[in-house]
């Protein structure tokens, strides 16, 4: 079950790969100056911001899988389950994170290699904020496919949101920059999920000079996040599908 | 049998756009009996399974599975039920056992039951040694068996079975027919949705045949059957087509309640007094110089009392969904 999207994975494996080894590095040396001049290593800024992206991008495959069940009949089956729809959304937004997590969990795992581990603790507080986004975000996708009617929509919608919600976010550059470029760009990050994921990631793997929020403020911007696509997300899906209107 | 109603249906009604696919039902399906709900495709025998099980809501009305309203209580009321459906529903890529294995333990068995169950279960539609293929390998007839396991090993107070024998063989069919009714037996109500009519007639308790989202009729199906006007049908299979004064001659007989020509030289008779009528029928084809290649005699059949109050047959019905 894991597996079936291994060319996905592969690509994105390629992806992550080429973001890292390439862009980053290449992109690193040009802004090497200005970076440093305002206490940043930026390599090591865009990696952590590369693997919250792979992080997102994997726990929006949940979406992918509804629009699969439903052309196999397999929605129907699981609508009629004795388990309440609650049950059902909640299991799989977490399945749907824990999934991303066995995906992203090799490059994770090369990403601490590059970036080092100074302090496990702060690390693992980070790692819960990551498995709460990555709940999130399978929640979101799970809500956007439930409300898309055809699958050809949702890759659309899906590849225009990805843009957005990467590129106004702090994944791949500070806020400061954003700021400077036009404010109400850093207004929309600073609610963006991917700032709050990217900059606890960030501080939990000690990458320095970038932290916007506290840690905890950064979590409870996730745990919001996690709960507002779930709960909320259960209440769209259960009177989206209980009036039929998916068939 | 009790005759406690374990699932009633108040006026439902489901609506597509603007078509009525399920049109003001009102049924009452006691405990413990096998009902079968016939009809042809899209006469909304599945629409009506969807919302008993809380898959899609009703447009107006509703209706009590167990004594839980599906509009209020669809949790509870989805608990009763199992459902078996007509295109097995099974996992991408897995393996019978694993298909099998995830539902027993999503209805709450204990992991020693759920292993007895999926055994005995796979081991009961002759799927044991297939456990371990992918399900991608199975045949049509592998795949419903797998899905009718299901409800074998859930044991629902209520079973839905839809199709349960389509894509299987004459041998796995008696089989399956009496797993249906061991778990009678064992204490499930069964609802048997079928356009299989033989099917609908060796197991059913009672029957409601359906036409176009509505009830047509619902009782036993002797009761159904007797209820046409002749009794026995007489099959005349003519060398060529009979005229048609023919045909009004042969409705002129008291003893003929209706003729039927459902292909231009072959008529069906429903007979009230088969002996005293067939020398007067005999002669009519005589006087007319119209040879008979061949007589069937038989009794009435579902298909006959879906005939009788539709006035089509169900491959016409079909059509005309």
């Amino acid at each position: 079950m894991f597996m079936r999207y291994k060319f996905m994975l592969i690509m994105r494996g390629i992806w992550f790969v080429s973001q890292v080894a390439l862009f980053g590095l290449v992109v690193g040396k040009m802004v090497e100056a200005a970076a440093t001049a305002a206490g940043i290593n930026y390599f090591q800024y865009y990696v952590a911001g590369v693997t919250i992206i792979t992080l997102y991008s994997t726990s929006m495959f949940i979406g992918y899988d509804i629009f699969e069940e439903a052309e196999h009949g397999v929605f129907e089956y699981l609508l009629t389950l004795p388990v309440s729809r609650r049950e059902l959304v909640l299991g799989r937004s977490i399945g749907g994170g824990l999934r991303s997590f066995i995906y992203v969990g090799p490059l994770l795992i090369i990403v601490l290699m590059l970036l080092g581990l100074s302090n496990p603790l702060h690390f693992l507080v980070a790692l819960s904020g990551l498995f709460l986004f990555a709940f999130g975000v399978s929640g979101m996708s799970i809500t956007i496919a439930v409300a898309m009617k055809s699958g050809d929509k949702y890759d659309i919608l899906i590849g225009v949101l990805d843009a957005l919600i990467v590129r106004l976010s702090t994944t791949m550059y500070p806020t400061i920059y954003l700021q400077q470029a036009m404010p109400a760009y850093a207004t929309i990050a600073n609610f963006n999920p991917l700032t709050y994921a990217s900059d606890l990631f960030r501080w939990g793997t000690g990458v320095e000079g970038t932290l916007q929020f506290t840690p905890l403020i950064g979590l409870l911007a996730l745990f919001v996040f996690f709960f507002s696509f779930t709960f909320v997300g259960v209440v769209f899906y259960e009177r989206r599908l209980e009036g039929g209107s998916w068939q | 049998m009790s005759s406690k109603p374990i699932i009633q249906t108040f006026d439902l009604s489901k609506k597509f756009g603007k078509l009525n696919a399920v049109d003001q039902l009102n049924l009452s399906i006691e405990e413990g009996e096998i009902f079968g709900l016939l009809g042809p495709n899209g006469a909304g025998k599945t629409t009506v399974i969807l919302m008993l099980t809380t898959v899609i809501r009703p447009t107006e009305g509703t209706a009590t599975v167990a004594g839980f309203d599906v509009k209020k209580s669809p949790n509870k009321a989805r608990e009763m039920i199992g459902v078996c459906f007509q295109e097995p529903k099974l996992l991408w890529v897995s393996t019978p056992w694993d298909v099998l294995n995830w539902h027993a333990k999503v209805c709450g068995l204990s992991n020693e039951e759920r292993k007895k169950r999926v055994k005995w279960a796979l081991e009961e539609v002759d799927m044991w040694d297939d456990r371990r293929k992918t399900v991608h390998a199975l045949s049509g007839g592998m795949k419903k068996r797998i899905e009718i396991s299901k409800i074998l090993i859930q044991r629902p107070k209520i079973a839905i079975v839809d199709e349960p024998t389509a894509q299987i063989d004459v041998v796995g069919k008696h089989r399956i027919w009496n797993l249906l009714r061991d778990l009678r037996k064992e204490g499930s109500t069964i609802i048997l949705a079928t356009n299989e009519l033989q099917e609908a007639d060796v197991l059913s308790d009672r029957v409601a045949i359906m036409h176009k989202g509505k009830l047509i009729v619902c009782d036993t199906p002797k009761k159904l059957k007797d209820s046409i006007p002749g009794g026995d049908i007489m099959e005349v299979h003519l060398e060529k087509e009979a005229p048609k004064k023919v045909l009004t001659e042969l409705e002129e007989f008291k003893e003929i309640a209706t003729v039927k020509e459902t292909a231009s030289n072959i008529l069906r008779l429903y007979l009230n007094q088969v002996e005293a009528v067939t020398p007067k029928i005999m002669k009519v084809f005589y006087d007319h110089d119209l040879p008979i290649a061949s007589l069937h005699m038989s009794e009435p059949s579902l298909d006959d009392v879906f005939a009788h109050f539709t006035g089509l047959s169900l491959e016409e019905a079909q059509e005309e969904v």
